[in-house]
């Protein structure tokens, strides 16, 4: 059966820009950065709803709007979390870094998808969408790393 | 594909590098600004610092000034007083044998404790026994003097050559000793005081210690007396490093280098 999935990428955008948004809501301090992240998580999901009610069949193609903000949202609060860890101790760092070069090399690629899904049958795309998926591997790292640091860090204040 | 589609990817990677680029840098002014604000903040509280300091040391100035006037007045000019009106009254012609030497043994009697005041002011200021056999004698006539009080227990040690070390860090570190014990004597009412030099890796250390009260070292109101502002400045004037623990019932123990 060949059925289209790439309707499943704007779930795994929004949910990812979803989740983001409340990890960042959390481990933000600041009043001015946790509202603006409110409010952007508002007005962006509130325009996809309108966008995706208006025209149904954006669903089977990748939405560009969607994937500009969600991920350039998502950037600029990784960037204030970095901002608020300037001569602080490194809390969350890796995944932050992490994201931050996920997010800068897929946004490009997703952004493009469309056009490398109507080359496909000219030339070997697959290798461009195999490098997004190394670079997801490369953050799904940071993310362990960030794990293990956390975890041992836990388990040496338990020994203390 | 269509043209418009392949507009619309131009236009949104275009806005995308953009926008970017805008936040990496909004990213790096604001970084800026929020270092070197936080660097003027150290450095203000650098000069607060120095103000303090500077404070304590003029008011202590003034507080000695004050004590040595009281001295002088109290235990001198008194006494000289006395034996000025006695000296007027020797100019009286009718006196007799008796009222001549009583007079006379009044005058020898004043004008010596007048000198072993004077001689005991001076001492107070800077004791001589410093300045003629060194640091290590200096202490060692501390640790005698505050042992003869009875109240305190002073075990005084020394394995450093003191004559190594410049005569100006000698004289802060017998006024910092004489802080230590008169506070672990008046505040802490300490029994046994401990007193050790020793030298760590070419690092001279003095390692002091009692047996008193102790105070909270998280007090706020311990670490700005008058006594150890003072104490500060001089670590600082010999360019060395101090480091106080103390707990309620436990005793203090000082240990600094220079």
């Amino acid at each position: 059966m060949h059925m289209r999935n790439l309707f499943l990428s704007h779930f795994y955008f929004i949910l990812q820009f979803v989740l983001l948004s409340m990890f960042y809501y959390h481990l933000l301090k600041e009043n001015f950065q946790k509202k603006i992240i409110v409010v952007n998580l508002v007005v962006c999901l509130s325009v996809l709803f309108i966008q995706y009610a208006l025209d149904r069949s954006r669903f089977n193609n990748y939405n560009l709007s969607e994937i500009f903000i969600t991920s350039l949202s998502l950037i600029i609060y990784a960037t204030f979390h970095l901002y608020n860890l300037l001569n602080k101790k490194k809390e969350f760092y890796y995944i932050t870094i992490g994201l931050l070069i996920y997010l800068f090399g897929s946004t490009v690629f997703f952004l493009t998808s469309n056009l490398l899904i109507s080359l496909h049958s000219k030339f070997p795309t697959r290798m461009i969408m195999r490098l997004n998926v190394y670079l997801y591997i490369i953050y799904q790292l940071f993310i362990l790393y960030e794990l293990v640091t956390v975890y041992v860090i836990k388990k040496s204040i338990k020994t203390l | 594909m269509n043209d418009s589609q392949i507009i619309e990817v131009i236009t949104y990677t275009f806005l995308a590098f953009l926008s970017m680029a805008l936040v990496l840098i909004l990213f790096f002014y604001f970084s800026r600004k929020k270092i070197i604000k936080q660097e003027i903040e150290k450095k203000n509280l650098e000069i607060n610092y120095q103000k303090e300091l500077l404070n304590s040391v003029i008011i202590t100035q003034e507080e000695e000034r004050k004590r040595i006037a009281q001295d002088l007045h109290d235990d001198i000019s008194s006494k000289l007083n006395i034996v000025s009106l006695n000296s007027h009254m020797l100019k009286a012609s009718d006196l007799t044998e008796v009222e001549l030497n009583e007079i006379t043994s009044n005058i020898i009697d004043l004008t010596a404790k007048a000198l072993e005041n004077s001689r005991r002011i001076a001492h107070d200021l800077l004791p001589p026994v410093l300045e003629k056999f060194g640091l290590h004698a200096g202490i060692a006539e501390l640790a005698l003097e505050f042992n003869s009080s009875k109240a305190v227990q002073v075990n005084y040690e020394n394995h450093i050559d003191f004559d190594t070390v410049e005569s100006y860090k000698q004289l802060h570190i017998f006024r910092i000793l004489q802080e230590l014990m008169n506070n672990s004597l008046r505040h802490g009412k300490a029994k046994e005081i401990t007193i050790s030099f020793i030298s760590i890796n070419n690092i001279n250390t003095c390692n002091y210690s009692d047996n008193g009260l102790g105070f909270d070292i998280n007090d706020k109101k311990n670490a700005k007396g008058l006594g150890m502002k003072n104490m500060e400045g001089r670590i600082n004037f010999i360019q060395g490093t101090m480091k106080t623990t103390s707990e309620i019932n436990k005793g203090t123990q000082v240990v600094f280098n220079f």
